[in-house]
């Protein structure tokens, strides 16, 4: 396939539930519709019960949608076949707590139709790369909830799948494991596979998505790159100065309509980006020495709660 | 290939999980406490004593079995859907009716297991109290184990839409009807209203009659047991098993996992 292939289509979607019997249907998904392109880390991103976790099981066929198509790879996602080139982790994935690691991957790679003859070196491999070759044997029930959640990656990889659907796979992990994570799934992008994620953690979509989606009460808000959520024209830079001179700072103040903070000796200068190489040179001339300069993007979370906020009033 | 390969992983697994049920080591246990225990109650009566314990033991091993494949069968799919493992599962390419086979022979497998152990209790008990053992008493123990069977079917295919609380009721009520459709059918028949008889026929033929799997009587008491009937009773097992589970991959299939 060439690059910019649709690998997953969700064409006007929508799902209605009924929260218990003789109750009116209640509609979670209001015709969503969105496209992941190979080789891409694309992010699926709201806040909770906006209809994340309901898109994802449409995808995964446990969950049939009321209108609408979702395809991957081309094929159905009520169809089952096609399976061995997809790969799940769900969100706080829970596997057989009397299996062990190795147990729990063979019985994995069984039913992704991994060849037996391979199967063995395919686990191993596969405990390698998530770091739990040393408690290859130990029981799951003995595990952190950060190890079962590296259990949950590979064995959404065992059979090495075209594209992996991750549902929220940093939440409840530390630090170090959210790098791991983080990591891994840059990996998988560098060995060409497609990702999809679902989070609520921007933090995480700013650093290794390549596109986005937010999607709020059940309906999509916005979508494309993750460029295109940072506008350059909301761009400001933080300038740190020493040995400013008061006039000189009130001057520049007026003159270029900027915020100006103490931080002791220094001064702290919050401009517009296109006005510092000005400023920095009126206050290198004054004497003063330049510390440090910080570019401030608009981040995603003002797009996102922007986003929260529109669906809201909506 | 394939598809026997997932069906057979899955079936291990259910195995694996099955035997770390307590209940069954409960029931399992009960059972061969009660066929021990027709020794004891036969030392009541000075005739049939070896009838007596051998219809005791039977009975044991029908009712203990039936409670084995009735509540570790209900809760093994409800399980999968409560802890949320049926997703993984299902991620992968996995059929809903390959993981409704695959548990159901899992389970089929684990009851003929407590069958066996059952089974080598009741020829113990026997032995030891020197009543006569033959190919009778075979032919009904494998009997029991097809009734065993379907009765899994039965609890598989409403496990697959309804609460285990559900589907064991619904299961134990086929189970007794089962057990009672012929003279249900019996007495229908001796109405002189039309209609009842005919609702007695339709009912006959619906529900599963689980008499056809009773050669106890005949076993215990050395009587004849006619091949074609067991013929009969092992093609009724497998007919009414395949209708049960196709049916009930039809209605799992169309099931959301919310």
């Amino acid at each position: 396939m060439a690059e910019g292939t649709e690998i997953v289509q969700v064409r006007d979607v929508v799902k209605d539930f009924r929260p218990g019997f003789g109750l009116r249907r209640k509609r979670v998904l209001q015709g969503v519709s969105f496209e992941v392109l190979e080789g891409e880390i694309f992010g699926f991103v709201g806040p909770n019960g906006a209809g994340k976790t309901t898109t994802l099981k449409i995808l995964m066929g446990l969950i049939r949608p009321t209108e609408g198509s979702a395809a991957i790879l081309g094929r159905d996602v009520g169809e089952s076949e096609f399976r061995d080139q997809i790969g799940f982790l769900p969100e706080n994935p829970y596997f057989y707590p009397y299996l062990t690691a190795r147990e729990i991957l063979d019985f994995y790679a069984r039913l992704s139709g991994v060849d037996s003859s391979r199967r063995a070196a395919r686990v191993d491999e596969l405990l390698e790369m998530v770091n739990l070759t040393p408690a290859a044997d130990a029981r799951l029930r003995t595990f952190s909830k950060g190890m079962l959640q590296r259990v949950g990656v590979a064995q959404a990889l065992i059979h090495d799948p075209k594209v992996v659907f991750l549902d929220e796979p940093m939440s409840g992990l530390d630090p170090i494991g959210r790098k791991e994570i983080r990591d891994v799934i840059l990996a998988l992008r560098a060995a060409g596979k497609t990702v999809f994620m679902n989070t609520h953690i921007l933090h995480d979509v700013e650093m290794i998505c390549d596109r986005v989606a937010i999607i709020v009460k059940g309906a999509i808000r916005h979508q494309g790159l993750i460029e295109d959520f940072l506008p350059e024209t909301d761009v400001s830079t933080a300038v740190v100065l020493s040995g400013l001179a008061p006039e000189v700072a009130a001057s520049i103040e007026e003159d270029f309509d900027c915020e100006l903070r103490g931080l002791g000796e220094r001064v702290e200068l919050v401009l517009a980006s296109k006005t510092m190489q000005k400023v920095i040179a009126i206050a290198l001339e004054s004497g003063a020495e330049v510390v440090s300069v910080t570019p401030h993007r608009n981040s995603l979370e003002d797009v996102f709660m922007s986003a929260v906020r529109e669906g809201e009033a909506s | 290939m394939g598809k026997l390969i997932r069906i057979q992983a899955l079936a291990f697994n259910t195995i694996r999980e099955a035997i770390r049920n307590k209940l069954l080591y409960t029931l399992l246990g009960f059972g061969i406490l009660m066929i021990g225990a027709g020794v004891l109650i036969s030392t009541l009566s000075y005739v049939e004593i070896d009838e007596i314990i051998q219809d005791i033991g039977m009975a044991a091993i029908r009712f203990f079995s039936a409670g084995i494949a009735i509540f570790v069968g209900i809760g093994l799919i409800h399980g999968e859907v409560e802890r949320r493992t049926i997703f993984t599962i299902l991620s992968k390419p996995v059929s809903r009716s390959e993981f409704l086979i695959g548990k159901f022979a899992g389970l089929t497998l684990t009851v003929w297991l407590q069958l066996a152990l059952m089974s080598m209790a009741f020829g113990l008990v026997s032995w030891m109290a020197g009543a006569p053992l033959g190919s009778g008493h075979l032919i009904a123990l494998l009997l029991i184990g097809l009734e065993l069977m379907v009765l899994v079917a039965i609890a598989t295919f409403f496990s697959a839409f309804t609460t285990p609380m559900l589907a064991a009721l619904f299961t134990i009520g086929f189970w007794l009807i089962g057990h009672l459709s012929r003279d249900l059918h019996a007495l229908g028949q001796q109405s002189d209203i039309e209609s009842v008889t005919s609702v007695a026929e339709w009912i006959f033929r619906l529900l599963p009659d689980f008499e056809i799997f009773n050669k106890t009587l005949e076993a215990v008491h050395g009587l004849p047991i006619e091949s074609h009937e067991v013929a009969m009773a092992f093609v009724y097992s497998i007919g009414y098993m395949i209708c049960l589970l196709t049916l009930g991959s039809m209605i799992f299939s169309r099931r959301d996992f919310k």
